[in-house]
């Protein structure tokens, strides 16, 4: 709801994407990860990124071509505490979900087997993924509470 | 708003008794054979589907008759389809059409083409599109073209399951139901933002979504369809009445076995379908409008889709939405839904984002845990948190007492309504 703020506030600049780094690319860590996985995210993804800081952190959102947002916010400390996505496709979960996707997934098996569509809330010891929307207007987002920044809150990351 | 509907749930009563309820799955009809209702009003159940001794919660059905293209004898009925004002085209088991033989159509390389479509839950459906005549209670949306959800799981790519390689509900047993009817707003299941983004010529996509593939060569890879040939919602493609439907549901006080209502196809065209001159009504941005609760306001940003929109969808199970003063635990497992220790009673105001029209809606939340061990079936006090992106999910509870009307993406409505799509109550 502080979007439009929140995108005044930012700082856009362009982050060019070398054709030559398509060519080998190593599928790193998003979740968890250190800033240059956020790179090669974005690369992964044929993303163009912007980026903004906001408060204690950054916010590197990248539009990648199937017209979804993905926002990936890195602490202080270089690492990626948390993703989120909007838009009309769900994107990769193993790309941006990196190290914790194994986790993840198996989490997500062991879930108790209920019929009925609703939205995912994964309280994962360690970490946090919760999705919602619509066709074609999907959102989500996954976090790793004990890496949040001093005094950040989780309603922060949307 | 529920007298001048009288007449409406009077036919729906009518057509209740003459149809709709079997658990077994397709049979082979014979000529006509309208699935479970008459005219323009197809009988809905909230029955727990058609998985015994495993409850659907607020699941709601219907049946549909679907025959080869042109033939009134190659034909099966198939119940148990979950209606869904929240995506947009008819997706059956490939078990219950099989034997019809269905033309396959194909993608704008010449090529079957094969749809996914993913669900919030992060769960997904796989298979072909296919071409058949749908009958829904006495309407018939011919050659319309569908998702045969395939039941093998073989050659799906990363791209459709994101990696969530079993997340694919092509069984009964998984999907709780015998297939998907979308009746959304959106006339194909790849429209947004006004367009569709898998044709070629919509000039929205730079390159071909993750929504439609061809598998002739390996691995099957997202090409361009022509919207002809997108999965697409029935009702759409009805001779008339196919500007959009009305879900009609009597009242439930906290839970109920079994609940039994009407879909109404058309609005503004028949005597049984006008829409009540005190409805409240909400035009849409992105397919979503605005919502403010406990003093937060979630809202579209209807300049790039962004923003947290909310939307009414007969296929989420409960209401969903960020409890912001955090006063609505969650269940222990799974996370999905709330469990208060009693019932929380509390409001939102939805707003429409384009002429700032408000009206309030009242709500509870009962116990998730307990609510499941009554056996019950439909639930209005079923609830469960939504992220912070997000804004309020009106699943089914927000149905039970209403009359919820939406309207297709570019069909034509009476002068006196704006153009769809919008929903109304």
């Amino acid at each position: 709801m502080n979007k439009r703020s929140a995108s005044n506030r930012l700082s856009w600049f362009t982050s060019v994407l070398a054709a030559v780094a398509l060519l080998s690319l190593p599928a790193l860590a998003s979740l968890g990860g250190d800033v240059s996985s956020v790179e090669a995210d974005g690369v992964h993804m044929k993303a163009s990124a912007n980026v903004a800081q906001t408060g204690g952190y950054q916010v590197h959102e990248m539009k990648v071509p199937t017209g979804t947002v993905v926002k990936e916010y890195v602490s202080p400390a270089g690492r990626v505490f948390a993703v989120s996505w909007h838009g009309p496709f769900i994107p990769d979960m193993q790309q941006i979900l990196g190290a914790y996707f194994q986790q993840f997934s198996a989490a997500l098996q062991a879930q108790p087997h209920q019929y009925g569509r609703h939205p995912l809330n994964l309280q994962e010891p360690g970490f946090v993924v919760q999705t919602g929307g619509h066709m074609r207007a999907y959102t989500g987002r996954a976090y790793v509470p004990e890496m949040l920044p001093q005094g950040v809150h989780a309603d922060e990351i949307k | 708003m529920r007298k001048l509907f009288l007449s409406v749930v009077l036919l729906g009563s009518l057509a209740l008794a003459v149809g709709c309820g079997s658990s077994s799955g397709s049979t082979p009809v014979g000529v006509g054979g309208g699935g479970g209702g008459t005219g323009n009003v197809l009988s809905i159940a909230v029955d727990g589907g058609p998985q015994s001794g495993k409850t659907y919660a607020n699941g709601m059905f219907a049946s549909a008759t679907i025959c080869a293209p042109g033939s009134t004898s190659n034909c099966v009925t198939v119940d148990h389809l979950l209606v869904d004002t929240g995506s947009y085209g008819l997706r059956v088991l490939e078990s219950e059409v099989s034997s019809l033989n269905l033309p396959t159509l194909n993608a704008s390389n010449g090529h079957p083409a094969y749809d996914c479509v993913a669900f919030a839950d992060l769960s997904f459906l796989w298979g072909p599109v296919q071409k058949a005549d749908v009958t829904l209670a006495g309407e018939t949306a011919k050659s319309t073209p569908i998702q045969v959800i395939a039941s093998s799981t073989a050659n799906i790519p990363t791209s459709c399951s994101k990696g969530n390689t079993t997340g694919d509900e092509n069984t009964q047993a998984l999907l709780g139901a015998n297939g998907i009817l979308g009746v959304g707003l959106e006339p194909t299941d790849c429209f947004f933002e006004g367009g569709s983004a898998c044709d070629p010529g919509s000039g929205v996509t730079p390159v071909p979504q993750p929504a439609y593939y061809t598998c002739s060569s390996l691995p099957c890879s997202p090409q361009y369809i022509s919207v002809n040939n997108q999965v697409t919602n029935p009702v759409a493609l009805f001779p008339v009445d196919d500007n959009g439907v009305i879900v009609e549901l009597p009242s439930v006080s906290g839970s109920a076995s079994t609940v039994t209502g009407s879909l109404i196809f058309g609005v503004g065209t028949e005597s049984n379908n006008q829409l009540a001159s005190n409805a409240t009504l909400f035009t849409t941005a992105c397919n979503d409008f605005d919502t403010s609760f406990e003093g937060q306001a979630f809202d579209i940003d209807p300049s790039n889709c962004g923003g947290a929109g909310s939307f009414i969808d007969s296929g989420s199970n409960g209401l969903f939405f960020p409890d912001v003063n955090n006063v609505l635990p969650v269940c222990s497992s799974p996370a999905n839904f709330y469990c208060p220790t009693s019932v929380t009673n509390l409001s939102a105001t939805n707003q429409d984002p384009n002429n700032g029209f408000t009206a309030v809606v009242n709500f509870s939340v009962d116990n998730a845990s307990n609510l499941f061990a009554s056996g019950d079936a439909a639930y209005s006090t079923l609830a469960g948190p939504a992220p912070a992106g997000n804004g309020f999910d009106w699943g089914a509870p927000f149905f039970y007492g209403k009359n919820v009307v939406s309207t297709i993406d570019g069909q034509a409505v009476p002068s006196n309504l704006p153009a769809p799509p919008w929903w109304a109550y």
